[in-house]
């Protein structure tokens, strides 16, 4: 009986001695040795035809070093520029901010449907890889988040952008950065925020898949909480979700974030029959850019 | 499919990670210690693969009728949860030839990692027990219940579901000091699987998922 009370005992102190870190799963973490925007091959959640093409010298591949709070070193950090350097100064810039799911490869065609709103090139638009992700060096954090996104509008601000003419778009995890950065800005402050399917909170998938009110600590120390963030921010908001969204419940997650949005204006776009990753195709190309152009020019 | 994934099923398996304790009531004064391994059923990729999740319990037998026990789950301790199971299972009825031992179990999972995030998710479960042959092995059929008892959920949302409810069939060789178990469990088939984040397997296709388990146990 001894025995066995001392295995047990010693099994509990083994377990909790090792304390394995959930956190690192929740970044995708895809790399890449080289960039191929345009003449990537791998999956995309949509292809575009040749009239969204970019002009090649309208695309600048270059990168960027980003430090978070308490780091002692910054991290080289990949971004793509999608419009004319020189014009930033007086152009509108849309930052947008990627997905979980992979890298600027991935999510090239997004940004260039993006660069596409209003006409070929009306507006700039700037992608990182965060942390982790593709090329860039390091491994992402929630704090590498802000840090990265930040880096890119310190970059943005070096060319003359000013808070008058950045929007700032988040999809999906890239909601985070962009909710973060609106409601607490740092070297820039949006004009606008848009998020595409955004998540409420880890809570909310761990309560979704589990059925269960059980705490997000028990499996994550993340404190990304975009609907709470959200009561932040007063500058004008556009939320879009798929009705059919079986990543993150439209319910759920997309509508407690514009419910807890109580800025000076909010626009509401429920996309009927579309997925996580299919508002843009489902909508159709021209309306999801109508949309998002007339939100801009609102 | 996003590594995210993973971090949700987590949180389906705390509820759901093992086979039923004892169906059957340990002999007076009896000592029994328990390994179990197993989980639902998720698409991962292109393949079905069971969440393999480890739990070590240890039953003593009150009386011939009475059996308690206590659980520790170790996948659940190496990521930092403490999750303890406290129990026990009273025969009610014998076996009367074709029919069916009945005995029932009251559980306490209790899951602790800081002053936070700490839950007490309380568990009835009800079997009928078939034992045949001279080795005595059985089978069960059964229902396990776990109860939510938080009328709040995140973001100050109602939580709507309070009860998740796991019909099961299981087969107990019997040893003669050990047993070898194996249960087929479906978990909540009364709730939608759909608009969440993992896939799971189930012959119920939207609702619930499906739960393989083994488990080995050795008297003494």
């Amino acid at each position: 009986m001894r025995k066995l009370i001392s295995i047990f005992l010693s099994l509990t102190i083994f377990c909790f001695s090792s304390c394995l870190k959930l956190d690192e799963n929740l970044f995708n973490q895809e790399k890449l040795t080289e960039y191929k925007l345009e003449n990537y091959s791998g999956e995309t959640d949509f292809k575009l035809d040749y009239t969204y093409s970019i002009p090649e010298n309208k695309i600048s591949l270059f990168t960027l070093n980003s430090q978070a709070s308490g780091e002692s070193s910054a991290t080289k950090i990949y971004a793509v520029y999608i419009g004319d350097i020189n014009r930033i100064s007086s152009d509108t810039i849309i930052m947008y901010c990627h997905g979980n799911k992979d890298h600027m490869d991935f999510y090239w065609q997004r940004a260039k449907l993006l660069a596409n709103t209003g006409s070929k090139n009306r507006f700039g638009v700037m992608m990182i890889d965060y942390r982790g992700y593709g090329m860039s060096e390091g491994k992402p954090t929630e704090e590498g988040l802000y840090a990265d996104v930040d880096a890119a509008l310190i970059w943005l601000k070096s060319k003359g952008l000013s808070n008058d003419r950045l929007i700032i778009y988040g999809f999906s995890l890239g909601s985070a950065p962009a909710t973060k950065l609106t409601a607490e800005p740092r070297s820039l402050t949006p004009s606008k925020l848009m998020l595409e399917a955004p998540f409420a909170n880890a809570e909310t998938m761990i309560q979704d898949g589990s059925g269960l009110a059980m705490p997000s600590g028990f499996f994550t120390s993340l404190k990304i909480n975009n609907a709470e963030k959200i009561k932040s921010v007063q500058q004008p908001f556009f939320w879009i979700h798929g009705e059919d969204d079986d990543f993150l419940n439209i319910a759920t997650h997309g509508q407690r974030v514009y419910d807890n949005y109580h800025g000076t204006y909010g626009e509401a776009h429920k996309i009927q029959g579309a997925g996580h990753s299919t508002i843009p195709s489902t909508q159709g190309f021209n309306n999801y850019l109508n949309s998002v152009h007339s939100f801009i020019t609102h | 499919m996003s590594k995210l994934v993973f971090v949700i099923i987590l949180s389906l398996l705390i509820a759901s990670c093992s086979p039923q304790r004892f169906v059957k009531p340990l002999a007076k004064k009896e000592h029994a210690a328990n390994l179990a391994l197993g989980g639902p059923l998720i698409k991962y990729g292109e393949s079905t693969i069971p969440i393999p999740f480890l739990t070590a319990n240890y039953g003593y037998g009150i009386d011939s009728s009475l059996t308690a026990y206590a659980g520790l789950n170790i996948t659940s301790a190496l990521y930092g949860n403490f999750q303890l199971e406290l129990g026990a299972v009273k025969q009610w009825i014998k076996q009367q030839k074709y029919l069916p031992a009945v005995s029932s179990g009251i559980q306490f999972n209790i899951i602790y990692r800081d002053k936070i995030s700490r839950k007490l998710y309380p568990q009835l479960d009800l079997n009928l027990v078939w034992e045949y042959g001279k080795g005595k092995n059985y089978f069960y059929l059964g229902v396990s219940n776990w109860f939510e008892l938080s009328k709040i959920r995140t973001l100050g949302q109602p939580q709507s579901n309070h009860w998740i409810f796991m019909p099961l069939l299981g087969h107990n060789f019997r040893g003669k000091k050990w047993d070898l178990s194996m249960e087929c469990k479906v978990i909540a088939p009364n709730l939608s699987n759909e608009k969440i984040v993992v896939e799971y397997q189930t012959p119920l296709k939207n609702c619930g998922a499906f739960g393989v388990y083994l488990g080995y146990t050795r008297r003494f």
